[in-house]
């Protein structure tokens, strides 16, 4: 009975859903976040009786046939790119992105990863990285004996050093952009490396055209909206159970046939 | 005397199909751009496998066809620049390697040449051709009408068809459609972005006829059921008078 592999594969999707949603959820809190979302696609149809196959010999033909879907699938989880809101967090080495860009983050092996999580902080040798202690590439090194830190909306880091009354500009930040930012590959840490379908990242000085502003003292919060969450779960719970409630009645109706007397 | 079980095997057979079609529905109740279908059957007139004289006229079930309801699904939002939902009776053109094919779904993307696709991958035709964007040029505007725009330079407007016939539009899985009729111009659809509409599965309407089927599936058995009970105590008095 193809109702049965049918509603299964109903039931998969939607499980598919639940974990796409409780890990919006679970990220709620995590800086720079995108949520996600399940994409479902109809599956093959089977052709039972052809259209346009030929009905008689004057040559009348099915105008349609009869087809029957074999189910869903999931096309893909696709990363939501809107804009989370600005978090006042007053600490000098956070940096919200307002716009599009990614922070470039050198990963140990030497590769470049990408981030829109931008609480920041300094290492040991004053290097400006990321939570896990990455270094941001360009590499910005404040000074030891900095007194201020500025970052301008376009990415310039200034110090104010003692006894020096004028600033100094110590490097710049820049930012990198996507053509398809939802294309990229989620290394997880909310770090992300380019993919054949991100296309290669463009970097520009932020504030240029194209390129995002930062803004410091503020970190991006997730664009998890609790309320759109939990009301998708809902109904991805109820569309669940109308999947089992499919696969009760296919197996009741073969029930029925077998306790037919012999 | 077996006709009656055949009959009835044929209506369990078109109830099978009904079912399978049912799931379907169900199964893709959150497909975006889905349209439900539903199996119609018709009766077929045959001659009784053994006629003694006497025209007694014999109706089988078999499925005529699937009907598809093409109204319009519900709209939601999705605040995606790529997001777009079709409103009224047209269909966006997909360019497949099969040829073209059209589709309701609006989860359109961006390629890693600029182009933009659907949700897998290939390309949706605008003017015939396909639509490059500027990386580098401000977010994309999709205008009502279809006409796409970055900043104040227009890229093209997204082709919109409607087809004469409906009826001769096949599916082809991934949300796609096949056509049997010429497709026409269909300037008064209108194209919302950022939202995206759902499929018109209604589940209530699906769970009763469920309930339908299931139900009538065992009346069908059990007119299989009496016959043989028929057939059984036929030959049992038959026996028992000899």
């Amino acid at each position: 009975m193809r109702a049965l592999r049918t509603a299964a594969t109903g039931m998969m999707a939607q499980q598919l859903n639940v974990e796409v949603i409780s890990n919006n959820i679970a990220n709620m809190n995590t800086v720079g976040f995108k949520r996600q979302r399940a994409e479902f696609q109809d599956l093959m149809y089977q052709s039972l009786e052809r259209q346009g196959a030929q009905s008689s010999e004057a040559g009348t033909v099915v105008p349609t046939g009869v087809q029957v879907g074999h189910g869903v699938k999931a096309g893909s989880v696709y990363r939501i790119t809107e804009q989370g809101s600005a978090t006042r967090t007053d600490n000098r080495f956070d940096l919200a992105i307002s716009g599009r860009g990614f922070l470039q983050i050198t990963l140990p092996s030497g590769e470049t990863a990408y981030t829109r999580a931008g609480n920041l902080a300094l290492n040991d040798q004053g290097q400006l990285v990321t939570d896990d202690g990455y270094a941001v590439n360009p590499q910005i090194t404040i000074p030891q004996d900095a007194v201020e830190v500025t970052i301008s909306k376009s990415g310039q880091v200034q110090v104010s050093q003692q006894g020096q009354p004028a600033p100094t500009v110590v490097g710049t930040i820049e930012l990198a952009t996507f053509v398809n930012e939802a294309g990229l590959e989620a290394l997880g840490d909310n770090l992300f490396l380019e993919s054949g379908a991100s296309g290669p990242a463009t970097t520009g000085q932020p504030g240029s055209p194209g390129f995002g502003e930062l803004l410091q003292g503020y970190t991006e919060a997730s664009n998890v909206d609790a309320v759109s969450e939990i009301t998708a779960l809902i109904a991805a719970q109820r569309a669940y159970e109308m999947n089992s409630k499919v696969i009760n009645t296919a197996d009741e109706m073969l029930n029925v046939s077998t306790q037919l007397k012999q | 005397m077996d006709n009656t079980a055949y009959v009835a095997l044929s209506r369990q057979i078109t109830l099978r199909r009904q079912l399978d079609i049912i799931a379907n529905n169900v199964a893709n109740a959150d497909t975006a751009g889905f349209k439900v279908e539903q199996l119609l059957t018709e009766e077929e007139a045959v001659r009784p496998a053994r006629s003694h004289g006497i025209r007694r006229p014999v109706d089988f079930v078999v499925d005529g066809e699937v009907a598809r309801d093409f109204s319009q699904g519900g709209f939601t939002r999705t605040g995606n620049t790529f997001d777009v939902a079709v409103e009224g009776d047209g269909f966006l053109v997909v360019r497949t390697p099969a040829g073209d094919r059209y589709t309701r779904d609006g989860r359109l993307q961006l390629d890693g040449r600029n182009r933009l696709v659907t949700a897998a991958g290939q390309p949706v035709l605008a003017g015939g051709g396909e639509l490059v964007f500027n990386p580098e040029a401000p977010t994309p505007v999709i205008a009502p009408d279809g006409t796409v725009s970055q900043g104040n330079v227009q890229l093209g407007r997204l082709d919109v068809v409607r087809f004469d016939s409906r009826r001769s539009l096949a599916k082809g899985g991934d949300n796609l459609f096949s056509a049997g009729v010429p497709a026409r111009p269909a300037p008064d659809v209108r194209l919302r972005q950022g939202m995206l509409e759902q499929s018109n599965v209604k589940p209530v309407l699906e769970i009763t006829s469920l309930i339908e089927v299931s139900r009538a599936y065992e009346r069908a058995t059990r007119i299989v059921d009496q016959t043989q009970d028929l057939s059984r105590r036929a030959v049992e008095r038959l026996g028992r008078t000899q």
